[in-house]
């Protein structure tokens, strides 16, 4: 790390090399998907860059490099657990309204088209393909790489935003 | 695995000689000696409380006084640990303010339990509260401005500790400058508002020291 805070690129390189490696076992034992981990991994390696100015040569790299893999891990995991807690109200609100159709509506998208616009974009995008074009629900979600419960989610996350428009 | 190899060599191409950050003692030093010099300059110009002399003597006041310097000198360093990533491999250092605090807390109590009769309270309240906010604002700008430069994986702990530090020196200035000697008053409008300080600066933390 001395060689490489001197800018010795080859040093520097072998020690983000040597960081991955030692790194890689220590997020796949907290991490369930090999994709997290590249993630992570990346993420790590970027602000170990940033923050490179904060070694001090004369102590061990490792507790240093270490202090940062977990900051960003429980960053990571809070962020991921915070969005799975959002995806989780929304499934109870989901369920409770699993009588109304999800997929119909009391109005024509035509009618409502411009507040749609206003939407954020991928539930503007739903609405769209779900009521202009008339797809389903499961096939906009292969059109959008999504799986068909999150379609469903952001369409009636769409619908509740529309309907307090309307309502007004 | 080919993603993680190319940010490596981009990295490693980005790479310049870059400055080591100072050591957390040197860089608590450096805060330290410009709050002093604040705190200083602000007594001169306010003026010290007229009875300082004889308040000197007073073995309670003194601890008091010297609590609240340890305080801030405790905090000041242990901010400058939390601005580094691994806390400098000092991780007792870091937390030597709870130490301080306990001490300064066992000394209010036995102020409170001496102070019979009680001494009369001011007419002010929530405007020594005011004016150490006020006091306290210039050393946490300095301090969080400061602490940005570097790279803090304890955010929250280090946004309260830099407010605490900053909360001491305007406590400092008001106990060596107001002629008041009522623990009640105090406790009340001097110290429990550093607590609240305390947990607010864990959110300033959030907001201004996560990278």
């Amino acid at each position: 790390m001395r060689q490489s805070l001197d800018g010795d690129q080859r040093a520097y390189a072998e020690l983000l090399r040597e960081t991955s490696r030692f790194l890689r076992p220590f997020l796949a034992k907290r991490l369930s998907f090999t994709n997290e981990v590249d993630d992570l991994l990346q993420e790590i390696l970027l602000s170990i860059h940033k923050a490179r100015h904060t070694y001090d040569g004369n102590r061990p790299y490792k507790p240093w490099a270490y202090a940062i893999a977990k900051f960003r891990l429980q960053d990571y995991l809070r962020a991921h657990y915070a969005d799975q807690l959002h995806h989780a109200e929304d499934y109870d609100e989901l369920e409770e309204s699993l009588q109304e159709p999800v997929t119909e509506t009391d109005f024509s998208y035509e009618s409502i088209s411009g507040e749609v616009q206003k939407l954020p974009e991928k539930q503007a995008i739903i609405l769209q393909l779900m009521h202009q074009d008339g797809y389903t629900a499961k096939e906009v979600a292969e059109k959008l790489g999504m799986n068909e419960s999150a379609v469903k989610v952001a369409a009636h996350r769409a619908y509740k935003v529309l309907r307090s428009k309307l309502e007004r | 695995m080919e993603n993680l190899d190319e940010l490596i060599n981009k990295l490693a191409q980005d790479t310049e000689a870059v400055k080591p950050a100072p050591h957390p003692y040197l860089l608590s030093l450096k805060w330290m000696g410009w709050a002093a010099a604040y705190l200083f300059v602000s007594l001169a110009l306010s003026g010290l409380r007229p009875d300082v002399m004889l308040k000197l003597h007073q073995p309670l006041f003194v601890a008091e006084i010297a609590l609240l310097v340890g305080i801030f000198i405790s905090t000041s360093v242990s901010a400058a640990l939390l601005a580094f990533p691994d806390l400098h491999q000092k991780r007792v250092v870091a937390y030597s303010p709870v130490a301080m605090f306990a001490l300064f807390l066992l000394l209010i109590l036995f102020a409170w339990n001496a102070d019979n009769p009680p001494a009369p309270l001011p007419v002010h309240n929530f405007e020594c509260t005011l004016g150490i906010m006020l006091m306290a604002l210039l050393p946490a700008a300095w301090t969080f401005n400061a602490m940005r430069k570097y790279a803090s994986t304890h955010y929250h702990w280090a946004g309260s500790i830099a407010v605490l530090s900053a909360f001491s020196v305007g406590a400092l200035w008001l106990r060596l400058h107001e002629v008041n000697d009522s623990i009640i008053h105090l406790i009340e409008w001097h110290y429990l508002p550093m607590i609240a300080c305390g947990v607010a600066g864990l959110w300033l933390g959030k907001k201004y020291l996560k990278w």
